[in-house]
Order: structure tokens, then sequence, then C-alpha cells
């Protein structure tokens, strides 16, 4: 009865997590098509909802890197899924607070990875899929989607530069549909996959699953699409304007670039199921479609923040894991704890909702 | 731990080839798309209609291929 209501517990939290993540990234599929006008405001949040949920059913190949090649999943509880989980909302929303796109992916692995380290050690750890899997293709993929799309804008550049602006913008306005869409499916697939690796750990901790072999349930597939197809409608405004505007001021030639590049490392990236995260990927894209146009175009002092947010995620996230999962362990090894801290931060989300939240600002497009 | 051991090399390299490769055709499409599209309107209130069907085709083309690029990127999500 106790590890069932933990169960639960856990696969609403997770359920939660996926809501924050599509919450707090929405900005990446979004923010470029609403900084150059491509699309409303409600129309490109609305249609990145859409294409978020249809994502999560193309691919599992993240899931079950998430879910066997992390951790140890044979070794793993419920409460340690619990509280990397609640190390990554708190994560999630506190970069949301300050407006940055930080990684929910890396929150979440960092969450998870430090609860595992409080519980049992660094021996349930599977440190060469952390670095092979993980870290590495972190570092890369920022790296290659600014270098993509610095590529890509002078190539675009060079065939349309002689040309008149208005058809030009048009064109792109009009490629940004194409690209934004599959960006959104790009996001929906890698990102909602995590959470579904995150429920079929939880699963296997509570033996409804094999742990030699873990395979996702399609109702999982079904509860977290939706999810973060919801997270995705809400819409986290703050990051939409840091990422939209705040980095550089984009034309829509770039913002097709940076979407198409960004969509093209994401797809190739969750085909052999690395877990990017899509943040660094489209952040790495927005900065190459500015850098390459003009150095100076890119407020590096913004990116700086990025980049700090970068760094801190994984360890932040793990630390935060590993507190709240010795904060539950006060309370024995049953629900209670995991109950407590449950209630804990739907207590704190109602206080952070009633004072900062506010549901759709008008989001401006640059001049 | 050595680095060279743990990561999937094979892997990664993939992920650099495979996107640059996609989003360089797609930018190149999509811009030869706009190009022939821009340029054909022009040409036809010009009154050039040889021109105009030659960049409009060549509008076309960049669309096929960029419609084209993206139900493969699809296929092949669906196809893993």
């Amino acid at each position: 009865m106790d590890s069932d209501l933990l169960l639960v517990l856990v696969v609403g939290t997770a359920l939660a997590f996926d809501f924050t993540n599509g919450f707090h990234d929405t900005a990446n599929v979004v923010a470029t098509s609403i900084s150059t006008r491509a699309l409303a405001p409600r129309a490109a949040v609305g249609l990145a909802s859409v294409l978020n949920f249809v994502g999560a059913f193309l691919s599992l190949s993240v899931a079950a890197t998430i879910a066997s090649g992390i951790v140890d999943a044979g070794g793993i509880t419920l409460t340690v899924i619990f509280a990397g989980l609640v190390g990554a909302i708190i994560w999630n929303l506190v970069t949301w607070y300050a407006g940055l796109p930080s990684s929910s992916s890396h929150a979440l692995i960092g969450g998870v990875v430090g609860a595992t380290l409080a519980a049992h050690g660094p021996g349930d750890v599977d440190w060469d899929g952390l670095v092979g899997k993980v870290l590495v293709p972190a570092l890369v993929a920022p790296v290659l989607a600014f270098v993509v799309a610095g590529v890509g804008i002078l190539i675009a550049y060079r065939i349309l530069g002689r040309q008149r602006p208005g058809p030009v913008t048009r064109g792109f306005r009009l490629g940004q549909l194409m690209s934004g869409g599959l960006l959104a499916l790009a996001h929906g697939t890698n990102d909602a996959q995590k959470t579904m690796g995150v429920i079929t750990l939880a699963l296997v901790a509570h033996g409804n699953i094999s742990a030699t072999n873990p395979t996702t349930p399609d109702w999982v597939v079904v509860s977290a699409a939706s999810a973060i197809a919801l997270g995705t409608y809400t819409g986290g405004w703050r990051i939409i304007r840091t990422m939209g505007s705040r980095i550089i001021k984009m034309d829509s030639a770039q913002g097709f670039v940076a979407q198409g590049s960004g969509a093209a490392v994401i797809l190739a990236a969750t085909h052999v199921g690395f877990p990017l995260s899509t943040t660094h990927v489209i952040s790495g894209a927005v900065m190459g479609g500015g850098a390459a146009k003009s150095v100076s175009a890119v407020r590096w002092g913004v990116a700086g923040n990025i980049a700090i947010a970068w760094v801190l995620t994984v360890p932040m996230a793990a630390g935060t894991g590993a507190v709240v999962y010795g904060f539950a362990q006060l309370f024995g090894h049953g629900a209670i704890g995991p109950l407590i801290v449950a209630v804990l931060l739907i207590g704190g989300l109602a206080w952070l909702g009633v004072r900062r939240f506010r549901p759709s600002p008008r989001v401006e497009a640059p001049a | 731990m050595i680095l060279g051991s743990v990561v999937d090399w094979h892997d990664l390299l993939e992920v650099i080839w495979v996107s640059a490769a996609a989003a360089t055709v797609l930018v190149i499409a999509t811009s030869l798309a706009i190009l022939g599209g821009a340029r054909a309107n022009s040409a036809r209130r010009e009154g050039h209609h040889g021109t105009a069907v030659v960049f409009g085709t060549l509008g076309i083309a960049g669309a096929v291929v960029c419609a084209g690029g993206i139900v493969l990127a699809v296929s092949v999500m669906l196809a893993k």
C-alpha cells in the first residue's frame, strides 16, 4: 500500500516535471517565430503544443537511455526518483524565475544522479553512460548548432543578399512555419521521452517492469505527451523574451536558420538516443545565427549568464535532489517523507503562482 | 575512465554530419525557393515570361526539397 502510494506520487511528480519542462522550454520552440513576427504568440504556442504532443510518439530511444543508461536501474528506489524529480522541478522554477533558458534535461539527469549518490553512493551511477551519452553530447551539441546556424545564415545571405527585403522576409516567415514545426516535433520527441524514461525507471523500481530490458508502456507515452503539450501551451513567457529578443535582435532569415539547424541537431541526436538539451541547442543556434551576421550583434553578457546557468544546472539539480532525498528519509523509508515534500512543493508553487505568475502577458516583437 | 572508450564516437560523428548536412540542405533549398519565387514574380511583372518559368521552376524545386527533407526526417524518426 505504502509502495503503491509512493508510485502514484512519483508518477504525478514526473508528469508535473514534464509540465514544467514544456512550460520552461516553450521558448526554445516559439521565441524565434514570435520575435520575427512569423506567428502571433498564441498561435505559435498552440502549434508548438500540438506538435510537441505528436512528437512524443515518434521514438523511444532517449527514454531507453534515461531508463537504463544513467543510473543502475536495478538498484534505484522510488524515493530516489522522487527526490531527483523534485530537484529538477525546483531548478527549472529557479531558472524560469530568472528568465534563463537552462536545460530541463540536465536538471532531470542531475537530480536523479544527486539523489542516487545520496542514497547508494557513486557505485550506482553509470559514470560511463553519464559522460558518454550526456556530458560529451551536451558540450558538442550547442557548438555544433552554433556552427551549423552560422554557416547556414551566411549561405542564406549569399543566395538572397541582392533581393528586395520584402519577399525575402515573407519567404523566411513562411519557412519559419515549417522550421518551427519541425523544431516543436523534435522537442516533443526528445524531451517528453525523458519523463517517459523516469516513469519507466519508477515502474522498474516498483517491480512492474523487468530491470533487464525495461520497455515503456503505452499509458506512459500518452500521459507524458499530454503533460508536455499542456506545459508548452501554458508557456514560459519570461524565457520567450530572453530567447526571442535579449540574445540578439533576429531577422526572419536568422530565425528560420536557427530553428532549422536546431531541429536538425536534435532529431539526429534523438535518432541515436542522446538525451540532448533542446535549450542548449537552440540557444547555440540563435547565437550562431547572430554572430555570423555580426559578432557584436550577440549580447554576450546575456549569453554568458545563460552559459553559467548551463554549467550550474547538473550540480545544482544534483545537490537539490540529494537534499530532498535526505529530507524525505528523515521520515522513514515509506511514503510519508515524499508526501510531505510534495505538499511543501505544491504549497511553494501556489505561493509563487499567486505572487508572480502571469498567464499570458503581451510579448512584443522587435520593431 | 578513458574518454575515448566511453563516448560512442560513431554515433556522435553521425549526429554531427547528419545534422550539418540536413540543416545546410534545408537552408539552401529554402533560400532557392524564396529566390525563385521572388525573381519569378518580378520577371512576370516585367513581361519576361521565359525567365519567370525558369525561376518559378527553381522555386518549386526548392520547396519540394524542403518538404521532402521534412518527410524524410519524420520517417527516419518513425523507423527507429
